[in-house]
């Protein structure tokens, strides 16, 4: 696993564009339906244990729910929307509210996208509007919650979320 | 040709021995059979007696064994598989065919998970190329798993629950598991490799409970607590399931990890459509 990247810029909208990306020399999962679930599905099984079981996506009628400890619903999803080709697999999850969001809006996704002889897995969040950001014109340290917390938390969990992929793949 | 089944007369090998009707059949079991169908031997792969015997002539090996309820269950299939790779390889054996456990790979894989993968890695550690269909939950009449969600929405209106009914599985048909398995006797193409046997369907296990309640014509009121171990868990299960703690314990343990396909190519080699997991369930209930 090489080349890993972590960005973050705050869109014209407002809404916050993050993205984790490392490259590898061998697909993580396969181009298909069941490979583009399994993205999903490593993601929220590294939030699980990167927390150690403290924050755990919870899923009801389609819905994701993200707890912190069982009880205050941190963010909500909407159900996965995969797609797969030979060029790009990739799992989607529209972000509906929650504690963490000033509101819907915005989307989480898991990719596998070819990047010459290599494969480039990622994570990007785009139009995401944080709560605990700081607002426009407000003073920077408003949102050192987000830029010292949620930001760098957020990086943490996708590198732990690529390592568990791979790992997984090694099968 | 010439086949053997280890654990015939369990509830995957009781689904399966039907659909290997058309080859020489030897089933094992632990206990005296007698029925049409197939040559019933005994034998037991933990402890070797017979096993020997019983892959005689045999060409392919079905290996539906597993120790679970045994205190040292862990320790218990490491010898029988270990026992059976090595008398397969001697008996001339082209394959041995292993029903496996999704998440079996996790790195964190439950003791129980754990073990059906390192029985795999054992049964191929003689020389005799392994295909592994690893499956999730079986969904069928006597499947241990599938019995100990049914207990609990058969007794309980109000169930508290850990954290795992949030945890994705694919549960998959006991017919379709059986067929998956009986596809690939003999296929020299897969031998050596391993697939991912999901049902159509992924969900949770608050979304089983849910749809087998519904099923039954209940509605339980399900309380997800964050705290309840897997220890706590299958004390509560021995008493409100009929499941034994012995088996509850690593199969609550194992329901933390996500048991989802991550490849379908068992369904390019072998196309055929699923059964609905509500389908699937209607059978086991009935």
């Amino acid at each position: 696993m090489t080349g890993w990247e972590t960005s973050e810029r705050v869109l014209e909208s407002g809404g916050f564009e993050s993205r984790q990306r490392v490259l590898v020399s061998e697909p993580a999962v396969e181009a298909s339906e069941a490979g583009a679930r399994s993205l999903g599905v490593t993601y929220w099984q590294a939030v699980d244990r990167f927390t150690r079981g403290c924050v755990r996506a919870s899923w009801t009628g389609g819905r994701g729910k993200l707890k912190l400890l069982g009880g205050a619903t941190l963010l909500t999803f909407g159900p996965p929307e995969l797609s797969f080709d030979d060029a790009l697999v990739s799992c989607r999850h529209a972000i509906q509210g929650g504690l963490l969001a000033l509101g819907a809006g915005g989307a989480v996704t898991l990719a596998q996208r070819g990047e010459g002889h290599q494969q480039e897995l990622s994570v990007t969040v785009e139009g995401y509007l944080p709560r605990l950001a700081a607002r426009a014109g407000a003073p920077p340290w408003t949102g050192i919650l987000y830029a010292k917390g949620q930001s760098p938390f957020h990086a943490a969990v996708s590198l732990r979320y690529f390592e568990l992929l791979l790992r997984g793949g090694d099968s | 040709m010439n086949v053997t089944v280890f654990g015939a007369t369990g509830v995957v090998g009781q689904a399966l021995v039907p659909l290997l009707a058309e080859h020489e059949l030897t089933a094992v079991s632990r206990t005296a059979r007698d029925e049409p169908g197939a040559r019933y031997v005994v034998a037991d792969a933990a402890s070797g007696d017979g096993v020997a015997a019983a892959l005689e002539g045999a060409d392919v090996v079905y290996y539906l064994v597993h120790s679970l309820g045994a205190r040292d269950f862990e320790e218990q299939d490491r010898t029988a598989a270990d026992t059976v790779a090595r008398e397969a390889a001697n008996a001339g054996v082209q394959q041995i065919v292993y029903l496996g456990g999704l998440g079996a790979d996790d790195p964190d894989a439950s003791p129980h998970l754990r073990s059906r993968g390192e029985t795999g890695e054992r049964l191929g550690s003689a020389g005799v190329p392994v295909t592994t269909i690893r499956a999730a939950m079986i969904v069928g009449k006597g499947s241990a798993a599938f019995e100990t969600i049914l207990g609990l929405v058969k007794r309980l209106p109000v169930m508290v629950t850990p954290s795992w009914v949030s945890t994705p599985t694919q549960p998959i048909a006991l017919e379709d598991a059986a067929r998956y398995l009986a596809g690939v006797c003999g296929n020299d193409a897969t031998y050596a490799e391993g697939y991912d046997a999901g049902g159509p369907e992924v969900m949770t296990y608050r979304q089983m409970i849910e749809r087998i309640a519904a099923l039954l014509g209940r509605k339980p009121v399900i309380v997800e607590v964050p705290v309840l171990t897997p220890y706590l868990s299958s004390l509560w299960l021995n008493l409100v399931t009929p499941v034994s703690a012995s088996v509850a314990r690593p199969l609550v343990e194992g329901l933390r990890n996500p048991t989802v396909a991550r490849e379908e190519r068992i369904r390019k080699l072998l196309p055929f459509e699923l059964t609905p997991f509500d389908e699937a369930a209607r059978r086991a209930l009935a």
